[in-house]
């Protein structure tokens, strides 16, 4: 677990450290008259020190070597989040029906590994019941495709 | 006006069929997310914000928001108590004694006592809310931006202290927070910020894009992983109204919870979980029989129930009186009513006291109408937690991805949703409280709006923080927040037990 935490205390640490260097660019102002970068290197200096301090308290071994994932947990989320960023991008290229039935079908199929009769049925009723309570009954401006 | 007149016009406003009909959705809608693990008031609250802009009235939408929230207090106990799960995470405490309760039989009783420690708990809190907050919103009409800015440097800290275990985390996602309001346009001089040339990110970030990513889509990716197995309890529900002997051990324990969770809701970073865990462990050290806690006592599920529904009405006040949301599901509703031209602070009693006294009477509304839902209902809502999560995963991304789309109708943004859920969902492994984000996003462009336009009016004299009585009070008690954790800490450096290899 410590080594993930030093692993997400230095991008803190990177954040803060960047987000400083960029504040000033922008332009730090004076304290009378503080420019666009003035509050935002106020924000980084102690996010890149509070970082460090984080670091800091990471450090030695773990107690309890523990992975961050036990086994192949991270299958399920980590597939979930491939098919929302496709669905994301289909959306926009075949527009909402048929992007919401891939999505219900893909989701079953692939994370819940659902029966055959289970997954057409909810992708089927799934993507009409959207369509009506969005389309038809709250009146929701649905992206427009290829195949609408 | 005082509290009684305004009270009676908010009822009058609050009673009519439309108000009473979305007081309605509100509450079904917010049990219904209580009852669903992986749902919560925050992720529901901003999943309905486009219908609520959609409704084009701001004291309707806000009485059906704000019906989700306190809603979901009510609805979470019968997933504690019958699955072993919290339905909502002020139910957490909830399940320890809950469901070992159900597995006795006596989940009819548990629910039950459940349902009326609720009632009598948000009631009591609606009744604070309705008597501290007009004299509070009338002080608060002093402030200026030198006592806004000190007020929210403190609210900021209280979150973060009250947020988890670690203050460290806890700042570091606070100051996250900050920065990330910090992204696009300077509203000063209209430079952009940390846009690297990148359209999307040149008005920043959406408040619901941030949300709904870290709460809803992240929520999402933690219950895949965790393959929610839990055993719904199936007996037979009955028993449901208390009987004169489970009336004497848990009257008190509602009465504390009610109390507890009343402070706590006032407090930044507060809310409804703390108040829950802080009922548990008061109860738990004021029993003549501590050993009975975490075998189906009663009083462990009395007390934190009446207690995270007390918060929940308490938690309204920072946010109408000063403008100071203090939890993410109290930050949606503030965003709701920014959405609607509304500004919540000392101003609103005083400029929408229509809004402001309807939602407050529509608060005593809900809880009657939560009573009815959670009681003769409650089998309904058993019925619910048989609907399996492989369908309602999708579900509740398909409504994620449309609710930030129709925003602005910008795909861009439901990616970024996707991308903040993947955020939210490492930090969460990390142990992380994601609170403190979503509340600093919030409160990061009042901080820079009162910090400039203080320094503005002193001519950039600093000590304006200081000089002014309010504000130096104000950040007096955040420093001494700040230095007293820093000598516990050296503390227990101090008095470490040595290695035991040395």
């Amino acid at each position: 677990m410590k080594r993930f935490e030093r692993v997400a205390a230095g991008i803190f640490l990177v954040i803060g450290a960047g987000a400083a260097y960029l504040a000033l660019e922008m332009g730090y102002g004076s304290v009378r008259f503080p420019g666009p970068g003035f509050l935002p290197f106020w924000l980084a200096v102690p996010l890149t020190l509070t970082a460090a301090i984080y670091l800091l308290a990471c450090r030695g071994p773990d107690a309890a070597a523990r992975p961050l994932w036990e086994r192949d947990t991270w299958r399920r989320p980590g597939l979930s989040a491939v098919i929302m960023l496709l669905f994301t991008l289909l959306m926009g290229w075949l527009g909402f029906f048929a992007s919401t039935f891939l999505l219900f079908l893909a989701w079953l199929i692939l994370v819940e590994r659902e029966r055959w009769i289970t997954v057409g049925a909810v992708s089927i009723l799934g993507t009409l019941g959207a369509y009506i309570l969005f389309a038809v009954l709250l009146k929701v401006p649905l992206p427009k495709g290829l195949l609408f | 006006m005082d509290a009684f007149h305004g009270l009676l016009s908010g009822f009058a406003l609050a009673l009519t069929p439309i108000n009473l009909l979305f007081c309605l959705i509100g509450s079904v809608l917010g049990t219904a997310v209580g009852v669903l693990p992986g749902l919560g008031p925050a992720a529901t609250i901003s999943l309905l914000l486009p219908l609520s802009y959609a409704l084009g009235n701001a004291v309707t939408s806000i009485i059906m928001l704000a019906g989700i929230y306190y809603g979901a207090m009510y609805g979470g106990s019968t997933t504690s108590i019958l699955l072993n799960i919290p339905g909502e995470a002020a139910s957490v405490v909830t399940c320890i004694d809950g469901y070992q309760m159900a597995k006795q039989g006596r989940a009819g009783a548990a629910l039950g006592m459940s349902a009326i420690g609720s009632f009598v708990a948000g009631t009591a809190g609606v009744v604070g809310l309705t008597f501290v907050a007009p004299p509070l919103s009338a002080f608060a009409v002093k402030f200026g931006p030198a006592e806004y800015f000190s007020l929210t440097v403190l609210g900021l800290l209280l979150a973060t202290y009250l947020s988890g275990k670690s203050v460290v985390k806890g700042i570091l996602m606070a100051l996250l927070g900050l920065l990330l309001a910090m992204v696009g346009r300077d509203p000063v001089t209209g430079n952009e910020r940390y846009s690297f040339g990148l359209f999307i990110l040149e008005d920043g970030f959406d408040f619901l894009t941030l949300g709904m990513g870290i709460f809803g889509i992240g929520e999402i990716f933690t219950s895949l992983e965790a393959q929610m197995k839990a055993e719904l309890v199936t007996t037979r529900i009955t028993g449901l109204w208390p009987t004169l002997a489970d009336w004497a051990v848990a009257k008190w324990a509602i009465v504390r919870g009610s109390l507890v969770g009343f402070f706590v809701g006032l407090l930044p970073g507060g809310g409804a979980v703390i108040a829950s865990l802080l009922s548990y462990a008061v109860e738990k050290r004021v029993s003549k029989h501590p050993e009975r806690f975490g075998e189906g006592a009663l009083e462990g599920v009395a007390g934190p129930e009446s207690a995270n529904n007390s918060a929940a009405s308490a938690s309204f006040i920072p946010m109408l009186t000063l403008g100071i949301p203090g939890n993410p599901a109290i930050a949606m509703i503030f965003a709701a009513l920014l959405i609607q031209g509304v500004t919540p602070g000392p101003f609103l009693l005083k400029d929408h006291p229509d809004l402001f006294w309807a939602v407050i009477a529509s608060m005593y509304i809900g809880n009657v109408m939560l009573l009815v839902l959670n009681l003769p209902l409650v089998g309904l809502w058993v019925q619910m937690l048989k609907v399996p999560y492989s369908i309602l995963a999708p579900s509740i991304v398909l409504i994620c991805a449309i609710g930030v789309y129709s925003m602005k109708n910008n795909i861009d943004d439901v990616v970024m949703m996707v991308l903040f859920g993947v955020v939210g969902y490492v930090l969460r492994k990390l142990q992380f409280e994601l609170g403190p984000i979503l509340l600093a996003f919030v409160l990061g462009r009042i901080l820079e709006r009162s910090l400039r336009q203080a320094l503005l009016i002193s001519r950039g004299d600093l000590s304006i923080f200081l000089t002014k009585p309010i504000s130096a009070a104000l950040l007096g008690i955040a420093a001494a927040m700040i230095l007293c954790t820093v000598f516990m800490s050296l503390y227990r450096y101090v008095r470490r037990p040595p290695p035991a290899n040395a």
